[in-house]
C-alpha cells in the first residue's frame, strides 16, 4: 500500500480491487478509480499473459500500464497472487513472450519495476549455454537458440532454433554480418527466443574477442 | 488441402491468403513473393516441393508480416478463428506465430466447428502455445527439437526459455524420460517428432522409430532445418502418407538434402531445398 501523501492505494470491495486516488488530508477519493482484477478469478481473469512486471508503487503499476497499453501490448493490472507479491499489491500482467518488448519500453520511458516474472514455473530464464566447435566454426547454444559463427573473421554464418515471429527477422539482420558489428538481440527483438538469441550472442562475442587476443 | 500459416519477416506485408508456389527458387503466395529464409517461409518451400513430387494439389498459405510485435500473428489468428469452418482444410499447419494462449483456445475451437476437424499439426511458436494453453491433446502432430521436448517434459514452462534447470541438459540420454514424462503429463501430440542428432517419432508416448544416419551436425547449425521437416510431413499427410511414414520419409529426405548439398555450418536452407527434388526423386 501506498503511504500518507498523495498518491494511489488499493481497496477491496465485492471481491475485487479497487485503485483509488489518495489524499491523506482530503481522504479517498473515488474520482478515476479503476478496477484491478484479483489473480485467481476466471470468470474475470479471461487474459491469459502468463507474466507478471511488479512494482514498488500502485502509481508506478499504473503508469507502466498506460506505457504498455499505448505501445499496443495487451495488458492488464491485476493482484499478484502472494506467492510472487514483491513491493506494492497490483501487477501488470502481459504475454510472457514479449517481455524482451515490455522490458524495452518500459527502459524508453524510464518506468521503473521490480522485476518480470513468469507466473508459474522456473523463475529465471535459462542460462545453460553450450559450445560446439567445427572446423572453423563455433556454434553457441543457449536454450533453444543456436548462433554459429566464423572463428577467423567473426562472421555469422547461421542462427537456427526457435520459434517466435522476430526470430526470422533477426536471422535476416544478423547473418553475414560481423559479430562485433550488430546489434544485440534483445535490443531489436521483442520476445524470450530473442532472449535466449541474446544469450548466445553475448557468449559468442566473448568467445571471438577471446580467440582474436 | 494443406493449410499452412505462419509469419514472414516482412513488417509490413499485411495478411497472404492463397496457394502456395514454389519453383525451386522463389516462393510465392499469390503473386507475392516471400523470401525462402528460416522460418514458415521454409517450411511452405519444403512442403511445396514434396507435394509437387507426390503430384498434388500445392499447399495453401495464411501468412502474416510480423518481425515480433504480434501484430501480423494476430490477423493470422483472427482469420482463423473467423474462417477455418468455410476454409474445411485436411491438415491446419500452425508454425511462426506469437504464442498467445487466449488466441490459440479460439483458432482450437474453430477447428472443432469444421464438418470435419482437421488434422492438427504444430511447431515452433505454435506448439509452444499449444502446450502452454493445455491444448496439446487436440493436436496430431508436433515436431519438436531436443530442447523443445525439455519444454514439453516441463509442466509449468510456457516457453522453452522458461524451463526448469534440472530438465536442461541438451543430450539425447534423457529422451527416454522426457518422452514418458511429457506423455504423462499429456503435454504431447498423438505424434511427435523428436529433431536432433537422432530423431525420434513417438506415437501414443512409444517410440516407434529413430534415425541417426547419415550423421551431419552442421544441419544443427543451419537455420530452417527442422522447419523443412515439419513442411515435407504436413505434405506427405497431405498425400496420404500414415502419420508414421510420413515422419519416415520427411527425416530421411531431410538428411540426405543435406549430405547431398554437402552442409556446412555456413550452407543456407535454400541449398538443402533445392536439393530435396533429387532426393525425393531416388527414393
Amino acid at each position: 500500500m501506498a503511504g500518507a501523501g498523495r498518491g494511489l492505494q488499493t481497496r477491496w470491495a465485492n471481491n475485487a480491487m479497487f485503485a483509488v486516488q489518495f489524499d491523506s488530508e482530503a481522504g479517498l477519493h473515488m474520482r478515476g478509480i479503476k478496477k484491478i482484477m484479483f489473480f485467481g478469478s476466471k470468470k474475470q481473469n479471461k487474459f491469459e499473459g502468463g507474466g507478471l512486471v511488479l512494482f514498488q508503487a500502485v502509481d508506478e503499476a499504473i503508469a507502466a500500464e498506460k506505457f504498455l497499453k499505448a505501445a499496443d501490448f495487451e495488458v492488464k493490472l491485476v493482484a499478484p497472487p502472494p506467492a510472487l507479491r514483491k513491493g506494492c499489491d497490483l501487477a501488470v500482467e502481459f504475454n510472457i513472450v514479449e517481455k524482451a518488448g515490455v522490458e524495452r519500453v518500459l527502459a524508453r520511458k524510464g518506468a521503473p519495476f521490480v522485476e518480470i516474472l513468469p507466473i508459474k514455473g522456473a523463475s529465471e530464464l535459462l542460462d545453460i549455454v553450450k559450445v560446439v566447435n567445427f572446423d572453423t566454426a563455433c556454434m553457441v547454444k543457449a536454450g533453444n537458440m543456436k548462433l554459429t559463427f566464423d572463428k577467423n573473421t567473426g562472421v555469422i554464418l547461421n542462427i537456427s532454433g526457435g520459434g517466435c515471429p522476430d526470430i526470422p527477422f533477426l536471422h535476416l539482420s544478423m547473418v553475414d554480418k560481423k559479430i562485433t558489428d550488430v546489434a544485440r538481440p534483445k535490443d531489436n527483438g521483442h520476445t524470450l527466443c530473442a532472449l535466449m538469441l541474446d544469450r548466445a550472442f553475448v557468449e559468442a562475442l566473448e568467445i571471438f574477442r577471446k580467440e582474436a587476443n | 488441402m494443406l493449410l499452412i500459416c505462419g509469419t514472414i519477416p516482412q513488417e509490413d506485408a499485411g495478411l497472404l491468403l492463397g496457394e502456395a508456389r514454389f519453383d525451386g527458387s522463389k516462393l510465392l503466395v499469390g503473386n507475392t513473393e516471400v523470401p525462402c529464409t528460416q522460418g514458415t517461409a521454409a517450411l511452405a518451400s519444403a512442403a511445396c516441393t514434396v507435394a509437387s513430387h507426390c503430384r498434388i494439389p500445392a499447399p495453401h498459405a495464411v501468412f502474416a508480416g510480423d518481425t515480433g510485435s504480434g501484430k501480423g500473428s494476430r490477423l493470422i489468428y483472427d482469420y482463423l478463428s473467423k474462417n477455418l469452418p468455410q476454409i474445411k482444410p485436411d491438415i491446419l499447419l500452425m508454425h511462426y506465430i506469437l504464442p498467445v494462449m487466449g488466441l490459440m483456445k479460439q483458432v482450437c475451437a474453430a477447428a472443432e466447428k469444421c464438418a470435419r476437424k482437421p488434422i492438427m499439426m504444430a511447431d515452433a511458436s505454435s506448439m509452444y502455445a499449444a502446450k502452454a494453453a493445455g491444448l496439446a491433446g487436440q493436436f496430431d502432430i508436433f515436431t519438436p527439437d531436443l530442447s523443445e521436448m525439455e519444454f514439453l517434459a516441463d509442466p509449468d514452462a510456457i516457453h522453452p526459455a522458461y524451463i526448469s534447470r534440472h530438465l536442461f541438459r541438451a543430450d539425447i540420454a534423457h529422451v527416454d524420460d522426457l518422452i514418458a514424462t511429457a506423455f504423462r503429463q499429456k503435454s504431447m501430440a498423438k505424434t511427435v517428432i523428436i529433431k536432433g542428432a537422432t530423431d525420434f517419432v513417438v506415437q501414443e508416448g512409444k517410440v516407434k522409430f529413430t534415425l541417426s544416419e547419415p550423421d551431419l551436425p552442421p544441419l544443427e547449425a543451419i537455420g530452417g532445418t527442422g522447419d523443412t521437416i515439419s513442411g515435407m510431413v504436413g505434405a506427405f499427410v497431405d498425400a496420404g502418407f500414415t502419420h508414421l511414414d510420413a515422419a519416415v520419409a520427411a527425416l530421411k529426405a531431410n538428411r540426405e538434402a543435406g549430405k547431398y548439398a554437402q552442409a556446412t555450418p555456413a550452407t543456407r536452407i535454400s541449398q538443402i531445398i533445392a536439393a530435396m527434388p533429387k532426393i525425393l526423386n531416388h527414393n
